[in-house]
């Protein structure tokens, strides 16, 4: 497989941009976290921290597929290697899938270990949040970082680097008022036919946030775990296709 | 028709390409080009800066599409996936991601040509080696100086032992030995794969010259002539210039005309082949150090783009700016 070749050199390219101290600060952090809320109750501290080291996770992950994602992508493109990449018999497709899977595949690493460090932190707690609900929370985490991944380098192809961050950014924003757009669309008087049309093209981001319940110990059931993949592949595979026509259609003048 | 049987490596029928420039303005790069270069054969794409040789490249690789007319590599549209598996491409500029070493750089492009892994690792050696890279075959690129990205780029183009070669100003930003080398490579290249094609654009006339059968000539986007090189110097004058220092204060010469005097010594002009021999007898006898003997290039430019653009730049080695 072509795009798994363009994907193993992306991964190392992330690994020499030593994404791992990504890895090292968030670990610093959620001790020193920890540590500092020492004075509370067991069960307040256990909440607080949870509840902080998800955030973390996400804000991180959120960060990284956007502005990586874009990174990677446009560097390649200025840098002109992707001319000698492109001149071989691959389609660019194959080129801008290997990225999206390298990269993802990455994030995926970082996260595995972000989930560990918080399992040993949640360990040394003896509150009533669970492991299971922790380790659903970064699954959807997860899931929610297809999407965004898929849809900067929607942007990325489309647009300039800082236009891309700050679009995808919005629509990351959007994507969790969803459901209050929604709301106040449905008691409004004047009901436009556009609002429904763009709220449609939105991805609903805040199917995948469960940070708040998992502090508490709840958990999700196995069927919204389910509709919640399903959600995400769909929307990560239909903004990834976009992206490879837009890009099948452009001009590479680099 | 497959590939085989059709006679031209590339050929292109009234290709035009504009590029837009912001909302309105437009940039007529490349207008009505139409020519097809032969199997087997070196050609040379010759022409000032921004005449569209890249343009053209870009286009015979489908990396940009021309906004009318036809192109075809190896009887396929550069649209198509496989019109690639015929071509090995050298940038203008070329750039690899730094922190992979040459050999590294090299299975990842052969993976890409789809080469099997026993005669990839063949195939890396045996290129390293032509290009004379062997000893820097574990270094990361970072390290790397401009002649040697250049010759690990064109390493990564004879990956596959294309048919067509389709090299992007190989020899510009770079030293004389660079350029030296890298002259000799094209040459090494065309001795172990006569059957293939090289196309490369340049706007250095002596490169052309001395590498290329056929010159396809380029000015502000438009062909303006597509030759065979002999043809060309068949009809070259006898022209020559020669430089010399240290001779004594009073002298006089019957061979040629003074035309400027220099930091270097002085310089004459010189018609016909005797004539210089003549030239260079009497200043070895008055005990003149020859420092130069430059052939002028003058009625070649001429007949390449006719008198009026002759005057635009030129230099001793026939550099076109
Ligand atoms: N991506 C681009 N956008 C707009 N104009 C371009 C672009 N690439 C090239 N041009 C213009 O097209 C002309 C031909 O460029 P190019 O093919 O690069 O010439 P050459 O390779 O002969 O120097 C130039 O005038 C250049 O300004
Ligand atoms: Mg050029």
């Amino acid at each position: 497989m072509i795009a798994l070749r363009v994907a193993w050199i992306t991964m190392r390219e992330l690994i020499f941009e030593r994404v791992f101290y990504l890895l090292l600060t968030f670990a610093v952090l959620a001790l020193g976290f920890s540590l500092l809320l020492g004075q509370l109750t067991y069960a307040e501290q256990a909440k607080i921290t949870l509840d902080f080291l998800l955030a973390a996770v996400e804000v991180s992950m959120v960060l990284f597929s956007i502005f990586m994602g874009i990174g990677l992508f446009k560097r390649e493109l200025l840098l002109g290697s992707v001319a000698m990449v492109l001149s071989k018999p691959i389609s660019r497709s194959s080129f801008l899938i290997g990225k999206y899977i390298g990269q993802v595949a990455i994030q995926f690493a970082v996260m595995f270990c972000m989930l560990l460090v918080t399992l040993a932190i949640q360990s040394s707690f003896h509150g009533d949040s669970s492991v299971l609900s922790v380790i659903q929370a970064v699954g959807l985490i997860f899931l929610e970082v297809l999407v965004l991944t898929a849809m900067a380098y929607f942007f990325a192809v489309n647009a300039g680097t800082i236009t891309a961050a700050i679009v995808t950014l919005c629509l990351f924003a959007v994507g969790h008022m969803r459901e209050s757009l929604v709301y106040h669309y449905n008691i409004s008087i004047s009901r436009s036919w556009i609002w429904p049309v763009i709220m449609s093209l939105i991805p609903d981001l805040e199917i995948f946030n469960m940070k708040t319940i998992a502090s508490y110990g709840y958990t999700l059931d196995w069927i919204q775990l389910f509709w919640a993949v399903v959600y995400s592949f769909c929307c990560a595979a239909f903004f990834l296709f976009i992206a490879c026509v837009c890009f099948a259609n452009k001009d590479i003048a680099t | 028709m497959t590939s085989n049987e059709f006679p031209f490596d590339i050929s292109l029928t009234d290709v035009s390409k504009t590029y837009p420039l912001g909302l309105w303005k437009k940039k007529e790069a490349v207008r009505g080009v139409s020519f097809a270069v032969p199997r087997g054969e070196v050609v040379g794409l010759l022409g000032p800066n921004g005449s569209g040789k890249s343009t053209i490249l870009k286009m015979s690789l489908g990396f940009i599409r021309p906004t009318a007319g036809e192109i075809l590599v190896c009887g396929h549209p550069p649209s198509e996936r496989q019109s690639r598996a015929f071509v090995g491409y050298l940038p203008e500029n070329p750039r690899f991601q730094k922190f992979l070493s040459a050999k590294e750089v090299l299975f990842y492009y052969g993976t890409l040509c789809r080469l099997e892994k026993s005669e990839l690792s063949k195939r890396v050696d045996e290129l390293l080696d032509l290009v004379g890279l062997s000893d820097a075959r574990a270094e990361r690129i970072a390290g790397f100086s401009k002649g040697m990205v250049q010759r690990l780029a064109m390493a990564q183009a004879l990956l596959s032992r294309p048919r067509i070669l389709l090299f992007d100003e190989p020899m510009s930003g770079l030293d004389p030995l660079g350029r030296l080398e890298l002259r000799r490579l094209i040459g090494r290249i065309h001795e172990e794969m006569p059957e293939a094609t090289i196309f490369f654009s340049s706007h250095v006339l002596s490169d052309v010259e001395q590498l290329c059968a056929s010159v396809i000539l380029l000015s502000k986007g438009e062909l303006k002539n597509f030759c065979r090189i002999d043809e060309l110097l068949g009809g070259r004058s006898e022209a020559y210039e020669v430089t010399a220092r240290g001779l004594p204060a009073e002298h006089s010469t019957t061979w040629g005309k003074r035309i400027r005097r220099s930091p270097l010594g002085e310089t004459w002009s010189i018609e016909g082949t005797d004539e210089l021999l003549a030239a260079l007898n009497d200043l070895k006898t008055m005990g003149a150090q020859v420092v130069g003997v430059f052939s002028q290039r003058a009625s070649l430019e001429q007949k390449l783009f006719g008198k009026t653009s002759v005057q635009e730049a030129r230099t001793p080695e026939g550099v076109l700016l």
